[in-house]
């Protein structure tokens, strides 16, 4: 066997995966977007722009979406690091391990019962009724855009502190004495070399989350109540309720293209801070 | 030693203390690293803690920077006890194990960052400035924009002595810097260090466990076991006259052999050896009669004979180093023991083969007699 034939067989599995999970719906959903609606539903073969030129119909859930997935990213990237930093560098070793883990224990349910548990906490009954309780009356959290935010954060938190902490962990932690010993203060330590030697864990933490978030259903569902919801509640509506795969498929490709869109624009601007942080003055 | 105090050696005369320890020990939970260091450091002197891993010497240099705090005892940085001031509030600067240097600086950044920190901001050009000096100083001049991975150990280890000499610290503390180096690179290295030092005058603390290293450059050794300082004193002195079989046997090579005190008197002491021979020697500490000893003879002390009264030795190995040749005898009871033969005294007793029988003497000046720890 031939070093090359053996890479193609190791690359088979994975390769088929992709083709028959990936490449070929995404071929088919694309064709549909330029059919027609059948009567029955389902899609008529056919070549028009019809299903594009009606996307302005679902603007609010692509504003939704395109407003929660960047907000709730940074607000779990600014809940994220304090809490991966004080795990990374703070915490007692002896701890560590535990405290990690306690972090992925809420991963172990699902995420529906999680949910479900918030829509308890910011129902009526819930917080509302406490605020109600001390005198602030009239508060109403569920099935807002804040709830959903919630949602969000508490559900993607996770995967927002486990590639910050693995880069936080992984720093050299004489860099920060020799910092120390420089002249630096604890608050020009952090900023000149934890955060920048940081930064490829806050890359990642960030793109895993909003490339999810975009795709985002069950939460805007759940704790949005129909008045919040995303592209991807549009998409199950379109194609599960009103059969309208034609549209549907013309929704989905614009979420993928505006997704592909933003991840380049993203990617080019994370390697160009890794590449130009030597012109950055970091005085 | 018992009191663990101030053993031999003392500071320099009319150099001002640039930096002391009195009476520091350190625990780390139950392990005690650091016990009742007395140490007074000179400015401008090169002091050295030598000693194997574990014995305390990187502690003591990490309580000089800030990085530990002693538990007992006071750490005092020009007349003022600095226990527990933070390592960013010192005028002191390390050089690190492995350099520690900045990976996403370039190799100006990294010297740099130690006045970028100063307030009042420093101009950015006098910054630049001093960095070409600095550079010049450790030969690297025309480096400034190189990334540090793409720097050698060698080179990267003068980014690190840069980033340090340029704050101007009253003390440089190095810790294991040629560690890392190849060996051609360390000799190197070590000449430029004390050219370095000579040039600035900055006291100068080195952390190593290369007795080589440390008897090359510096003008005081301090010498460390299980976190107590055992003997302090300039290289000669520590060669000449170790006061125990533990800094004998770290500085240098010497041939031991144990013993008991049978007689003091004057000058000399008679030791009366386990094999039952009895030998004359210095003592080298207070000693008293019937203590239990061991007495040091340097290699290059022992003379070999062919015919002459003696210990009756067999030449076992031979090794012809040039200047010196250096003979593996042994001796019924004593066992092996090595003998360094100057050229000279080759030429006139004619050589040793292996398997000759000899004689070896020696001064009794040359035997020391020591404690056996």
């Amino acid at each position: 066997m031939t070093q090359r034939t053996r890479n193609w067989l190791l690359l088979a599995p994975a390769g088929t995966w992709f083709l028959v999970m990936l490449i070929v719906p995404l071929s088919v959903v694309f064709i549909f977007s330029f059919g027609e609606r059948a009567p029955s539903g389902g899609v008529v073969p056919a070549f028009t722009f019809e299903q594009y030129a009606n996307l302005p119909a679902r603007w609010t859930a692509f504003k939704n979406t395109m407003t929660l997935a960047p907000v709730g990213t940074l607000s779990a990237l600014v809940i994220a690091y304090p809490l991966a930093y004080f795990l990374a560098i703070k915490a007692n070793p002896k701890w560590k391990t535990i405290l990690l883990v306690l972090v992925i224990v809420p991963f172990w349910t699902s995420i529906l019962i999680r949910s479900y548990a918030w829509i308890f906490l910011l129902g009526g009954r819930g917080i509302p009724a406490l605020l109600d309780f001390v005198g602030i009356e009239g508060v109403r959290l569920i099935n807002t855009p804040f709830a959903v935010l919630v949602g969000i954060i508490y559900g993607y938190l996770p995967l927002m502190v486990f590639p910050i902490f693995v880069s936080l962990d992984k720093l050299d932690k004489r860099l920060l004495e020799a910092s120390s010993d420089l002249g630096a203060k604890p608050w020009r330590t952090f900023v000149q070399i934890t955060l920048p030697l940081s930064i490829p864990g806050i890359a990642t933490g960030c793109m895993l989350v909003f490339i999810l978030l975009m795709g985002e259903y069950l939460i805007p569902a759940l704790l949005g109540g129909g008045k919040v919801f995303f592209v991807g509640n549009a998409l199950v509506d379109l194609f599960l309720q009103s059969r309208n795969w034609a549209y549907g498929s013309a929704v989905a490709v614009t979420l993928v293209v505006v997704m592909l869109i933003t991840v380049t624009v993203y990617m080019r601007l994370i390697s160009r801070l890794g590449a130009s942080r030597e012109d950055v003055s970091i005085m | 030693m018992e009191n663990g105090g101030y053993v031999g050696g003392t500071n320099p005369a009319g150099k001002k203390v640039i930096a002391e320890l009195r009476g520091v020990s350190k625990r780390f939970g139950d392990v005690l690293a650091a016990s009742e260091l007395n140490l007074s450091i000179g400015e401008g002197e090169f002091l050295s803690f030598l000693g194997p891993s574990g014995c305390g010497k990187t502690t003591a240099l990490r309580m000089l920077a800030g990085f530990e705090a002693p538990s007992e005892g006071d750490v005092l940085l020009d007349g003022e006890v600095v226990n527990t001031l933070d390592a960013h509030h010192r005028p002191v600067n390390m050089v690190f194990q492995q350099y520690a240097l900045f990976p996403h600086m370039t190799v100006a950044q990294n010297i740099g960052y130690g006045l970028r920190q100063r307030r009042p901001r420093l101009p950015r050009a006098q910054i630049a400035e001093k960095v070409g000096k600095a550079l010049d100083v450790v030969q690297l001049g025309g480096f400034e924009s190189r990334r540090i991975w793409e720097m050698s150990g060698g080179q990267q280890q003068r980014v690190a002595l840069a980033r340090a000499i340029i704050n101007e610290p009253k003390l440089l503390l190095l810790d294991e810097p040629m560690a890392a180096l190849d060996r051609k690179l360390r000799k190197e290295m070590q000449i430029e260090l004390q050219d370095l030092q000579r040039q600035l005058g900055i006291t100068f603390v080195l952390v190593t466990h290369d007795q080589e290293e440390a008897l090359s450059m510096s003008d005081r050794i301090c010498i460390m076991r299980d976190g107590r300082i055992v003997q302090i004193g300039s290289p000669q002195q520590l060669y000449d006259r170790p006061n125990s079989r533990y800094v004998a046997d770290f500085v240098g090579t010497s041939n031991f052999f144990d013993g008991k005190i049978s007689d003091r008197s004057g000058e000399l002491a008679t030791v009366a050896l386990d094999n039952g021979m009895s030998v004359q020697g210095k003592p080298g500490a207070d000693l008293s009669v019937g203590q239990e000893v061991c007495i040091s003879v340097r290699p290059e002390q022992m003379k070999l004979h062919h015919r002459h009264a003696g210990v009756d030795v067999e030449v076992h190995n031979r090794i012809f180093l040039g200047e010196h040749t250096e003979y593996l005898v042994s001796h019924e009871t004593l066992g092996d023991f090595l003998v360094l033969s100057p050229r000279q005294s080759e030429l006139a007793e004619g050589p040793f083969n292996v398997g000759d029988k000899a004689t070896v003497t020696w001064e009794p000046s040359a035997a020391l007699i020591l404690d056996r720890n």
